[in-house]
């Protein structure tokens, strides 16, 4: 028993300490090139367009996600459990793959791609691929986590509302929804960390305008490890400080709905 | 006046019932688990759609009408009231989605029920008995014409149990009550009418004392199943 509970909890220092050690040993870094980095305009820009990409990635991804998962918990019809495992479709693929897969059907030859340049929206080197590719490898997660949302959804609370005089909409907005927004929230978060994360897919359909993982990764491959670091660790503390704001704002919404 | 007549296939069985119950009247659905009971509360409250029949309320045919425009609040078995609004929110709620503006009524209700104390806690802070009071209580502010209640005693401890009979027994007479429930003795105290439900089937309709009358005669063995302690 005593040797059981010990490698339990040697496994879990194990594991805390593999993804915190790699983290924590980034704030040694030179103060000389994070200066630098703190003053390099190309930096800023580039966490800016990360930034702006992944915000317009989470929305677009809420707003297609969302009545997607209510779809699919609301409606039983056949080929519902076909239509869920696609969900997760986007998961699955290696991100130069989409980056491939979105780049041969949005270029400005293919009938799509000449559509969209109609309107002035072109997608290649552009922010509006940053932001289809972005939104294509991180909508899953907020659709996956709404409809899970939408699941745990007591139906008796849904039919006593009806019964009590509320239309399926007053039903959606004052019980579905609010019950179903710190899921909602959740997985807009996660969405929104994995758009931030984004390399593979913006590498073949919209390297520039560069965003700051790219950049990382251009400053790397060009002047090695010590140029690449203090932009990896800011990169690193915005990603956390915007992680830790959502989520504390997701748990006290969950407190709150008990 | 509540007239029913319908049919609905289930997995195993055909829930196929025909009676009427008079205004304030209180009628206990009782039966096996399995019997169709609630099926019978989803198709009446509107939850629940039926294959075929008519349910009339006062002469006006609902079946067709979605649960919003029966009339009939229908209180599922478990706790109903929602998690995210204080126990007041949840009274008011009625009152909300149908625009009333006018709250004079939810004061003598509170008293009634008496669940003033509790009034801004969450669900999650008020105990089984109180919990159900407020349900109850939102209930009754719906305005409604029928209240179907599926099991309302269930997991309540025994001196909650009887201090709730007591409040029920408060309905009798100003609402038309469905009380749906397995146990016999809840049905013997609060009922004006029972009814027997079996495989989907009425085996019996009528009063506490017909059904026991009948009892002293040849009680079929499948009523007789039903008191457990006689």
């Amino acid at each position: 028993m005593r040797l059981f509970r010990l490698l339990i909890f040697l496994f879990s220092f194990l594991f805390f300490a593999f993804i915190t050690v790699p983290v924590l040993n980034l704030f040694f870094v030179d103060k000389h090139s994070l200066i630098e980095t703190l003053k390099d305009r190309e930096v800023w820009g580039a966490l800016l367009t990360t930034l702006k990409g992944a915000t317009f990635s989470t929305v677009l991804g809420v707003l297609l996600g969302v009545p997607t998962a209510y779809f699919l918990s609301e409606f039983e019809f056949r080929g519902r459990e076909f239509l869920e495992s696609i969900l997760n479709l986007p998961i699955v693929i290696p991100h130069v793959t989409v980056g491939i897969i979105l780049l041969k059907l949005l270029n400005s030859k293919t009938l799509l791609g000449e559509f969209f340049s109609e309107l002035g929206i072109t997608f290649v080197d552009t922010i509006y691929g940053i932001v289809v590719a972005m939104c294509f490898v991180s909508i899953s997660y907020v659709a996956v986590s709404s409809l899970l949302g939408f699941r745990s959804v007591d139906r008796n609370l849904i039919w006593s509302a009806r019964s009590l005089g509320a239309t399926p909409f007053q039903v959606f907005r004052y019980v579905v929804f609010p019950l179903t927004f710190p899921y909602i929230l959740r997985g807009a978060l996660l969405s929104f960390a994995r758009a931030v994360s984004e390399v593979g897919a913006l590498l073949i359909i919209a390297y520039y305008p560069i965003t700051a993982p790219i950049l990382m990764y251009e400053r790397f491959e060009d002047y090695g490890l010590k140029a690449a670091t203090p932009i990896a660790l800011l990169v690193v503390l915005f990603s956390l400080f915007i992680f830790t704001f959502l989520l504390t704002l997701s748990s006290l919404l969950e407190r709150k709905n008990g | 006046m509540v007239e029913v007549s319908v049919r609905k296939k289930l997995e195993s069985f055909v829930l196929s019932v025909d009676f009427s119950i008079g205004e304030g009247e209180y009628l206990t659905v009782i039966g096996r688990s399995g019997a169709g009971k609630s099926t019978l509360a989803k198709v009446l409250s509107g939850v629940e759609g039926i294959d075929s029949g008519s349910i009339k309320l006062n002469g006006r045919e609902i079946s067709h009408l979605p649960p919003e425009k029966r009339r009939i609040s229908y209180l599922p078995q478990g706790n109903s009231l929602f998690p995210h609004m204080t126990v007041l929110e949840n009274l008011l709620f009625p009152l909300k989605v149908k625009g009333k503006k006018d709250f004079s009524g939810v004061n003598s209700i509170v008293e009634k029920f008496k669940i003033g104390r509790i009034l801004d806690r969450r669900p999650r802070e008020i105990s089984g008995g109180e919990a159900q009071r407020a349900s109850l209580a939102r209930a009754i502010l719906s305005e409604p014409e029928v209240i179907i209640l599926d099991e309302p005693l269930n997991q309540l401890d025994f001196f909650t149990k009887t201090e709730l009979i007591e409040e029920l027994k408060k309905l009798k007479g100003n609402l038309t009550v469905i009380h749906i429930t397995h146990d016999p003795l809840e049905a013997m105290e609060l009922s004006d009418k029972v009814l027997l439900l079996e495989k989907g089937k009425v085996i019996f309709l009528g009063s506490w004392e017909e059904l026991i009358e009948r009892g002293k005669g040849e009680l079929p063995e499948r009523i007789r199943s039903f008191f457990p302690y006689r």
